[in-house]
């Protein structure tokens, strides 16, 4: 079996135009949840979303498109045979918009072989690859069908480009289902009320130890576990006894080899609706019991960008191993009830060598992933 | 690599519902697909199916259909089995649907039911419910013209061992005129029942593997496209 070696990152938030400037912001607590300027949003109760300053149409193409440019500007140079694997909810959502409302858009881009066929083009891979749609673990899935592609040695070197945008269509919908808190999402706090959106993408460049040690290329972290299951009980609704979760966490931990007193720190899905929040408190103290262990989400600050969320998750996740601090829960103000894990609007301190990043959405779906940092 | 048995097979397509033990033919093309309705799928009244938009609908009586064929429609206590689909357009036409309820009002009147439809994997969910699943479910977006992702995926995870017994298949339904441009060449939805699991169980269509390069064999020969493989299935010799 074949180590999991995560190489190099890339990602563009609401809270900057690369790694560095959302890791600074993260760690200062603050947000980028904002009135949206994209569409009108008068007519909705809540009217905030993490949204990506300068973003530019070119020839009435989706917006998709610059995020990714600006993901993939300076990005590694992938080895030979790399394999692509996307990650994406809803792809060129506002180019499905705008042709439905009449206005010219590139109708070749709505289905995800648009975006896939782009990115194949300007990574200059033969291959346009697969895109993962796991529902907001999409990217959680897309990095743990990449690593178990390593390891079993079907890929040396797989890319996983993860996207998703902010439009009226999601948004819209997650208002008419109440799910949105007018006043920006708040995750595991006690007066949490629904999720704030965002947008934006990330890049992982994964690929065996071995493969890494031949070319000279060192490593960033590992993927050392990963598991994925359903609840079963609700088509959009958490499990209430996250039976979903604890299966997907208790699989990536014996991927892993470790036991749950070897996790140092959780990065949660953590989205500050109601049902999400409990439901992953439920779940990790099943599995982790009441050892309180620096929890935190990162979507109080960059909004809940769909099948981008796990990626971007995985990238802030090896930078807080490699500086061993947690980011701020940016919204958390006051603990909810029942959640023995720490969660702080502070930085925390990692004691450890592996993080744990979590994810679920709509149809029951849930995934997980450990990492392992690497000793500087 | 080891092979994984097909246990059963179940589609929808342009000729209707269908599995592989009534099947003497199969065809999937890219011609509209007949209603389904909840009595085509379940014989008992069945409060959420009526409520789904026609590419729950297709995909769920897909899976009912793979599973019966498999003599796997019941079960007591959930499983373990997972369920990956290949697509090109995914719910496109749940999209219009919603989006239509987006329009006119300006954001007034969305539909709250049809927006939680409005991923590909949520007739995943559905199914998850309806028999008891709870591996991993995932929808993958392959432009391969051969809709065989969704397999190639599967006998991947069972060989690595992170299911026993996994659903597998392919589901699309036509665009229309909404987008003349976007093509789906195979229509309608489409699932196999595939394991490892060794036991009592209806007689299987033969054992799927993957060649060295990746390439979906059956019983040993290469495969090129869903339509082969299916009818190679279904063609293969099994007590009656």
């Amino acid at each position: 079996m074949n180590e999991v070696l995560i190489t190099a990152t890339s990602s563009v938030t609401g809270l900057g135009p690369d790694l560095d400037t959302t890791w600074r912001r993260l760690l200062a607590g603050e947000t980028a949840v904002r009135p949206i300027r994209r569409f009108d949003a008068s007519l909705y109760p809540a009217r905030n979303a993490s949204w990506i300053e300068g973003l530019e149409s070119r020839g009435n193409r989706s917006l998709l498109f610059p995020i990714l440019e600006r993901v993939l500007d300076g990005f590694d140079p992938l080895p030979r045979g790399c394999r692509l694997v996307t990650a994406t909810t809803k792809g060129c959502i506002d180019t499905f918009e705008r042709v439905r409302k009449g206005l010219p858009g590139d109708v070749a881009d709505i289905p995800v072989s648009g975006p896939l066929t782009w990115l194949a083009s300007r990574l200059g891979l033969n291959d346009p690859g697969v895109n993962i749609n796991g529902a907001c673990a999409s990217s959680t899935m897309a990095v743990a069908r990449a690593a178990a592609m390593i390891e079993s040695g079907r890929a040396d070197a797989v890319l996983v480009v993860c996207m998703d945008l902010v439009s009226e269509f999601v948004f819209s919908g997650f208002s008419s289902l109440q799910a949105l808190d007018p006043a920006g999402c708040r995750p595991f706090d006690r007066n949490r009320n629904g999720l704030s959106l965002g947008e934006g993408g990330a890049a992982l460049l994964m690929m065996s130890a071995e493969t890494a040690r031949r070319k000279g290329i060192p490593g960033i972290g590992s993927v050392v576990g990963w598991g994925a299951a359903n609840d079963a009980t609700h088509p959009t609704a958490p499990a209430r006894d996250g039976c979903g979760l604890i299966q997907a966490v208790r699989r990536a931990m014996a991927k892993a080899s470790i036991g749950p007193d070897d996790i140092a720190a959780i990065n949660a899905h953590g989205t500050g609706t109601v049902y999400n929040d409990l439901m992953e408190s439920t779940a990790f103290e099943a599995v982790f019991g009441s050892r309180p262990i620096p929890l935190n989400a990162i979507k109080g600050a960059i909004g809940h960008t769909l099948g981008a969320a796990g990626g971007i998750e995985v990238a802030v996740g090896l930078r807080s191993l490699a500086d061993r601090t947690l980011p701020p829960t940016a919204g958390f103000r006051e603990p909810m009830e029942k959640c023995v894990f720490s969660v702080s609007p502070f930085p925390q301190p990692i004691g450890g060598n592996y993080l744990l990043s979590t994810n679920s959405g709509f149809g029951g779906i849930n995934a997980a992933l450990i990492l392992k940092g690497i000793p500087g | 690599m080891t092979g994984s048995v097909v246990a059963g097979i179940g589609w929808v397509t342009s000729q209707g519902p269908g599995r592989g033990r009534e099947a003497r033919e199969f065809s999937m093309t890219s011609g509209p697909i007949p209603p389904v309705t909840r009595e085509d799928v379940f014989p008992e009244p069945n409060l959420r199916f009526g409520r789904l938009p026609q590419y729950s609908r297709v995909g769920l009586a897909a899976v009912a259909f793979a599973l019966r064929d498999a003599g796997m429609e019941h079960w007591e206590t959930k499983r373990s089995a997972g369920i990956v689909a290949s697509t090109r357009t995914g719910c496109l036409a749940t999209d219009i649907e919603y989006y239509d309820t987006v329009l006119p009002e300006g954001g007034g009147l969305p539909s709250p039911i049809l927006f939680s439809c409005t991923l590909p994997t949520c007739f995943l969910g559905e199914a998850a419910i309806q028999f008891g699943l709870t591996g991993p479910t995932l929808i993958v977006n392959d432009p391969a013209e051969d809709a065989l992702s969704g397999v190639r995926m599967a006998l991947e995870s069972l060989s690595w061992g992170e299911s026993d017994t996994m659903l597998a298949g392919h589901i699309d339904l036509p665009a229309g005129p909404a987008f003349p441009g976007i093509r789906t060449p195979l229509a309608g939805g489409l699932f196999m029942v595939l394991t490892n699991a060794r036991g009592p169980s209806a007689p299987g269509y033969g054992t799927l593997d993957l060649s060295e390069g990746g390439a979906v064999r059956h019983d040993g020969i290469e495969i090129a496209g869903l339509n082969e493989l299916v009818r190679a299935c279904i063609a293969f010799p099994r007590p009656s």
